[in-house]
């Protein structure tokens, strides 16, 4: 739905964001993780046509974003920006307003009044945005982009800020969008977030270090340890794989590869005479493989 | 409808700020008192009426008033015909803040990206930019040319009124004004739009006014007269001048500058 292709943008001679390509499906969630500074916010906006890229092209439903399609395609865009950008002396009602008659809709008050319910705002509506708490602006700021029902989200940090039932609520309303077919791009800090969320892990560092589903990326790149409970003494048992120790009741095998490792490894402990209670696989969490991959 | 919508946007925002107004109603009642003070109370303090004055009576003839005006209504007429040059002055003047901030005031805010994340065009955006400081601030002023003309009625000799309505006061006041105040405003519209701090905006906002200054000076002075044709062609002249500063704003407004370099 969303496609970049080896998109790149250069600030002066700095180079922000390089040869990125990437795509986010109709009903996919992709979550775009990097640090500070790693080019997510200068993706976004270039996917969002707000700045064009150095070189590589963009693609919505298969039509180039130009200058000249910009302004059509923006209308199938909602952007979350990285900052919330209410107009301080507006209600919420009436920055919602103004939003619903720039995108030219028809049912706009009926779509303002569910947004409002949706976010629980409706007891802020009249309120003015300089009034509101930082969370209760991101909260308007994602109503605002999500007002006009786009089928493309780029979301920069939607969580940010927000008390955890609200985040929640949010990552509920994204999966929500995600059943409804959208395509949604999500920058984020919250690696546990982008873990539950996200069908696909975008690691970026200006180039795209990884896209992969999480569970593939936890597998891809990095080892994972087995955790074998044995009655009796589990120190019979280390000579049975290569870097293999216990701890406490556990013999704890490292693993380059769970899937082909994992079931010789209890197979031969059951040859070797080992009465096996338990064994549980560790993954390492998605965590360790970013700062692996940023760091490396 | 975008247009309109980010116009009503600028006057609710305004309706909620209304100190930003403070300095077009301040112009706009100086134009009004100082033609008032000049004309009658100066010659009623002084006790010399402005009739008496041989300079004052000549030019007074040279305008095209009618002949069988006494010289001290006919100077009075003339008198309040120049000072509504003033009331070029109010809309511009105060509307300068207004305009001078419209873009960059966005910037600053962070309103302006989810603002261009729309499907507004460039063009939308500024005429919408335009209108947002104009309107208002016509409105205004329309209000101190109401109390201006009303205030003639009311204190002039009479035959001064009659006098000072004339095709050149509705031209003036009609088409040149708020023709005047467009391209004013549009040019500030440019300059915000390419520098990243309000107070440059304003800056260079004020040099508008030169050329206004300097017609107002060239009228007092007898140098170049504002007869209704001149006026007529000034007023296309700024109109066509307003479509071409239109046009080139559209062109030097650079999204990418402003949401990339501007902090």
């Amino acid at each position: 739905m969303i496609a970049a292709s080896a998109l790149t943008r250069q600030f002066d001679r700095r180079t922000v964001v390089d040869n990125l390509t990437l795509d986010v499906r109709r009903g996919e969630i992709v979550a775009l993780l990097g640090p500070n500074g790693a080019g997510k916010t200068t993706t976004l906006r270039m996917l969002a046509g707000l700045i064009s890229a150095t070189s590589g092209t963009v693609a919505i439903d298969g039509v180039q974003l130009t200058r000249a399609t910009g302004d059509a395609l923006r209308a199938r865009i909602g952007l979350l920006t990285e900052s919330p950008g209410l107009w301080d002396r507006l209600t919420v009602r009436e920055n919602l307003h103004v939003y619903a008659r720039l995108f030219a809709l028809a049912d706009g008050d009926r779509r303002i009044e569910r947004a409002l319910d949706r976010f629980q705002l409706s007891d802020h509506a009249s309120a003015r945005a300089a009034e509101l708490s930082k969370g209760m602006r991101q909260k308007v700021a994602l109503a605002r982009a999500l007002l006009h029902d786009p089928p493309i989200l780029l979301l920069d940090e939607p969580t940010s800020g927000l008390d955890p039932e609200i985040a929640r609520n949010v990552r509920l309303l994204l999966e929500e969008k995600r059943a409804a077919d959208c395509a949604i791009l999500v920058s984020t800090h919250n690696l546990d977030e982008a873990e539950r969320l996200a069908d696909r892990v975008a690691v970026l560092q200006q180039r795209l270090l990884a896209l992969d589903p999480p569970a593939v990326l936890r597998q891809r790149l990095t080892t994972g340890r087995l955790l074998v409970r044995i009655a009796g003494d589990p120190n019979a048992f280390v000579h049975i794989a290569a870097g293999a120790h216990v701890d406490g009741h556990h013999l704890i095998v490292p693993l380059e590869d769970m899937n082909q490792q994992a079931p010789r490894i209890v197979s031969a402990l059951v040859g070797a005479g080992a009465q096996v209670i338990e064994v549980r696989p560790e993954m390492p969490a998605l965590e360790d493989v970013y700062l692996r991959l940023v760091q490396s | 409808m975008r247009i309109r919508a980010l116009v009503a946007k600028e006057f609710l925002d305004l309706g909620r700020n209304r100190a930003a107004l403070v300095p077009v109603v301040i112009v706009t009642l100086v134009s009004l008192l100082i033609p008032f003070f000049v004309i009658l109370a100066v010659p009623a303090m002084t006790g010399r009426p402005l009739g008496a004055d041989p300079a004052l009576a000549r030019v007074g003839e040279t305008m095209g008033l009618p002949r069988d005006l006494s010289p001290e209504i006919a100077v009075e007429a003339f008198l309040f015909q120049q000072f509504l040059l003033l009331f070029l002055f109010t809309p511009i003047t105060g509307a300068m803040s207004l305009a001078s901030h419209a873009i960059v005031g966005e910037k600053q805010a962070r309103t302006l990206e989810p603002l261009l994340a729309t499907p507004i065009t460039t063009y939308e955006l500024l005429v919408a930019k335009v209108l947002g400081a104009l309107i208002p601030t016509l409105m205004i002023s329309s209000a101190g040319l109401v109390l201006y003309l009303a205030g003639i009625a009311a204190f002039a000799d009479s035959g001064v009124f009659a006098a000072v309505i004339t095709v050149r006061t509705l031209v003036l006041t009609v088409f040149i004004g708020p023709a005047a105040a467009l391209v004013s405003l549009q040019a500030v519209i440019v300059i915000s739009s390419r520098v990243n701090d309000a107070r440059t905006a304003q800056q260079f906002g004020v040099l508008i006014i030169l050329p206004l200054t300097l017609i107002f000076i060239a009228q007092f002075t007898g140098s170049f007269l504002l007869t209704v044709p001149v006026m007529a062609l000034v007023g296309v002249g700024l109109l066509v001048v307003w479509v071409f500063l239109t046009l080139l704003s559209v062109a030097l407004f650079e999204r990418e500058s402003i949401l990339t370099r501007w902090r």
